[in-house]
């Protein structure tokens, strides 16, 4: 159940931002990381010549 | 012996490989204690604490905005302190953790700014003033967006990185200013209200959801430090014999 709160629209927008730069902080690093890791597989695999490029 | 099995474990940290590990291994379980601590606050603080008899509601952004602005004044404590670590002795994980606190805490500070107007605009009937202690907030915002341009402006990271550092140390000059600006100035902000030393001005049945937030938010910014770092440990290594490992682990 939702609290019916005086000043709802501030409070629920600070709750909201608290919510979102957590999030944010979160997944930021988990997408930086993935890019990295893709992008050393793909450095890995041209080096070891089992580079699969689907347009070739 | 025991100091020396400890130092040992210490230096042993100034490693990749090992520290790359120790982010992996520490990293969930803080961001799990942060999650708890951050559900039973927030439950505390919207479901169980009576409104404030002059403020009604609105008090309750305070359980946001307070431990913020501690983690933001913190996080650069903690980002001083591994900055005068990394310029004397150059470890390089040290630094790497210097660089990665930045952004946290700029996030930390830039929370706090803005939940302060939300509570501002309906308490004092503007979303800011230019008192000292706003300014002071926003001007450790400047600090933390300035060391991060710092960094990224070098293309050689350990260079960028000392220098960032050094900067690091000149902004701290910014922290005591941030604290006793409300002593030292008349100011539309009030005064410490909760003490750690001394009695709080706070009712008691309002301090619990705000040792939740503050501990929450605490592990959720070691959470993200250490996931930080490990990335960029992982961007500046990629040529190095461990990521190989690493990569291996993962494919």
């Amino acid at each position: 159940m939702i609290p019916q709160l005086d000043y709802a629209f501030y409070v629920w927008t600070s709750y909201g931002l608290f919510a979102l730069i957590m999030t944010w902080q979160f997944l930021q690093p988990r997408l930086r990381r993935r890019r990295i890791m893709a992008e050393l597989r793909e450095e890995r695999a041209l080096e070891t010549g089992g580079y699969d490029d689907a347009d070739a | 012996m025991n100091f020396h099995r400890f130092k040992v474990a210490f230096h042993r940290l100034g490693s990749p490989p090992t520290f790359h590990k120790l982010c992996r291994l520490l990293s969930p379980w803080l961001w799990a204690g942060f999650l708890v601590c951050a559900l039973v606050g927030i439950y505390q603080a919207l479901y169980l604490v009576p409104p404030d008899y002059q403020q009604g509601d609105s008090y309750r952004i305070l359980f946001i905005h307070v431990p913020a602005a501690w983690q933001a004044m913190a996080g650069y404590l903690v980002m001083t302190v591994l900055a005068v670590i990394a310029l004397v002795w150059r470890i390089r994980t040290v630094e790497i953790m210097a660089m990665a606190a930045a952004p946290i805490g700029a996030a930390f500070t830039a929370l706090c700014l803005a939940t302060g107007s939300l509570w501002g605009k309906p308490m004092w009937g503007t979303w800011w003033a230019w008192d000292a202690r706003l300014t002071s907030m926003l001007v450790l915002l400047f600090i933390y967006l300035g060391i991060m341009g710092l960094y990224a402006a070098f293309e050689d990271r350990r260079k960028g990185a000392r220098v960032a550092c050094i900067l690091v140390l000149v902004g701290l000059v910014n922290i005591p200013l941030i604290h006793f600006s409300v002593e030292w100035w008349t100011t539309l902000h009030q005064g410490a209200t909760i003490r750690l030393f001394g009695e709080s001005r706070m009712h008691p049945s309002m301090l619990p959801p705000l040792i939740w937030m503050t501990i929450g938010v605490k592990l959720m910014f070691g959470a993200a430090l250490l996931d930080r770092a490990r990335n960029d440990l992982l961007d500046q290594d990629r040529r190095k014999h461990w990521i190989r490992e690493v990569i291996g682990d993962k494919a």
